[in-house]
């Protein structure tokens, strides 16, 4: 087991990455079959991210203890059994125990396995890095998938129904936007919620300049 | 001859593990979860049953019996019966093949008289948030409750009919309509059969 403060902030760095700055969905794009399919309501988004999240955490600690193993020739069709194999556990599973979400989101589950964002993650990050890093970059990134699904199925659901969660909240007598149930209507909640993420991003980074400029100021005053 | 230097045999190897240990692990979880699944299936099919019939004092799934449609094909028949073993009413699930996209289930309760004690969305394939309202719209669903054939107009309001369509979604409520009504008259020509079947059934048991 590593431990040391050096260790714990690259552990959050690799966690702040996944979740925000390299985020699936807002920064990467990755995902937007089942973002746009799943997404017509915050509870659907909601459970979606947390099936991919577990499929994320379960194909990045496989990838990384059999990453010195696999000829790289012949990682991507492993890695893809690896992923397909995980995807099948979790629909059964959720068959199992989760029936009624099973309902909803049986059809989307499948869909997991053609999720890039995962493959994507077992290439770039788990094939090159240890077991612990691995599942903190999935938890991450998986989160941050999460966090976009719902993030994108509320305002749709909102906008949409005029409801969040099947609670009414502004009134029965709302008139539904049909648009927004719609793909159509999810790329164009997806666009404005983009622009959100980049103005986040500018302030954060002006922030970050005036900090750092504070910085050198004193150290040559010094 | 073709022949293979080791890092060729080594690769192959290597692919063969993994989907050898993959194929293990799908056994050894399909295994572990065909019970529970079987169970959550008939769970679900209980809660729909007890919608969809009659107050009844037998256990219609346990007195399912099959009864042939055409010579490849039968449907899955539950009845419901008092506590004299009369039959109240019939549950079977009638399929329409026209939804938005493919197939719906639903499950329909016909009382003797045929009459609709209600209908439930078994499986089906719609349009999250659109055409899928047709399992949790409850307005719409209790639309269907006492409907006959000779009372109801079988149509969503759009082609004349007494049925609501949805905002932005006619096809998936018009699927529905059609195939309870072709429901109705399956039974209306079957009945006797049915009813038959039935009281053979009670005179076995007795």
């Amino acid at each position: 087991m590593i431990t040391g403060t050096e260790n714990e902030s690259d552990k959050q760095t690799i966690f702040v990455e996944g979740f925000w700055y390299n985020n699936a969905i807002f920064a990467q794009l990755l995902g937007m079959c089942p973002l746009l399919g799943v997404t017509t309501s915050a509870e659907n988004g909601f459970w979606m991210g947390l099936a991919t999240l577990l499929v994320l955490l379960g194909s990045n600690l496989i990838v990384s203890l059999v990453r010195d193993y696999i000829p790289s020739t012949v990682r991507i069709p492993a890695y893809i059994v690896i992923i397909a194999s995980l995807v099948t556990v979790v629909d059964l599973v959720m068959n199992a125990w989760m029936h009624e979400m099973y309902l909803i989101l049986g059809l989307f589950i499948p869909l997991i396995v053609v999720n890039c964002a995962i493959l994507g993650r077992a290439e770039a990050f788990a094939s090159k890095n240890n077991v612990s890093d691995s599942l903190m970059d999935a938890l991450g990134m998986g989160l941050g998938f999460t966090f976009a699904l719902l993030l994108l199925g509320s305002v749709r659901e909102i906008l949409g129904q005029g409801q969040l969660f099947g609670f009414e909240i502004f009134g029965a007598n709302y008139p539904d936007v049909l648009m927004f149930i719609l793909p159509p209507g999810a790329f164009i909640a997806l666009g404005f919620i983009l622009a959100g993420v980049n103005l986040v991003n500018i302030r954060l980074k002006r922030k970050k300049e005036a900090m750092f400029l504070q910085k050198e100021a004193v150290a040559s005053h010094s | 001859m073709i022949t293979f230097d080791k890092n060729q045999r080594k690769t192959a190897l290597s692919l063969f593990v993994v989907a050898l240990l993959a194929a293990a692990l799908l056994a050894f979880v399909d295994q572990i979860t065909r019970e529970p699944i079987a169970n959550a299936q008939r769970e679900a099919l209980h809660k729909n049953l007890v919608q969809v019939l009659p107050k009844h004092k037998n256990d219609p799934l346990k007195e399912m019996f099959e009864f042939p449609l055409s010579k490849q094909q039968t449907v899955e028949i539950f009845p419901a019966k008092d506590k004299h073993g009369n039959v109240l009413a019939y549950a079977w699930e009638q399929i329409a093949p026209d939804g938005y996209s493919g197939t719906i289930r639903i499950l329909m309760g016909v009382r003797i008289s045929g009459e609709v004690v209600a209908i439930r969305i078994t499986d089906h394939r719609e349009t999250p948030g659109l055409g899928d309202g047709i399992t949790h719209n409850m307005t719409w669903l209790n639309h269907f409750i006492n409907q006959s054939l000779d009372k109801t107009k079988w149509a969503v309001k759009k082609d004349g009919g007494d049925f609501d369509q949805f905002t932005g979604a006619t096809i998936t409520p018009r699927a529905v309509v059609k195939a309870v009504a072709k429901g109705l008259v399956f039974y209306q020509e079957n009945k006797n059969t049915l009813l038959e079947k039935s009281k053979s059934q009670v005179l076995l048991e007795k």
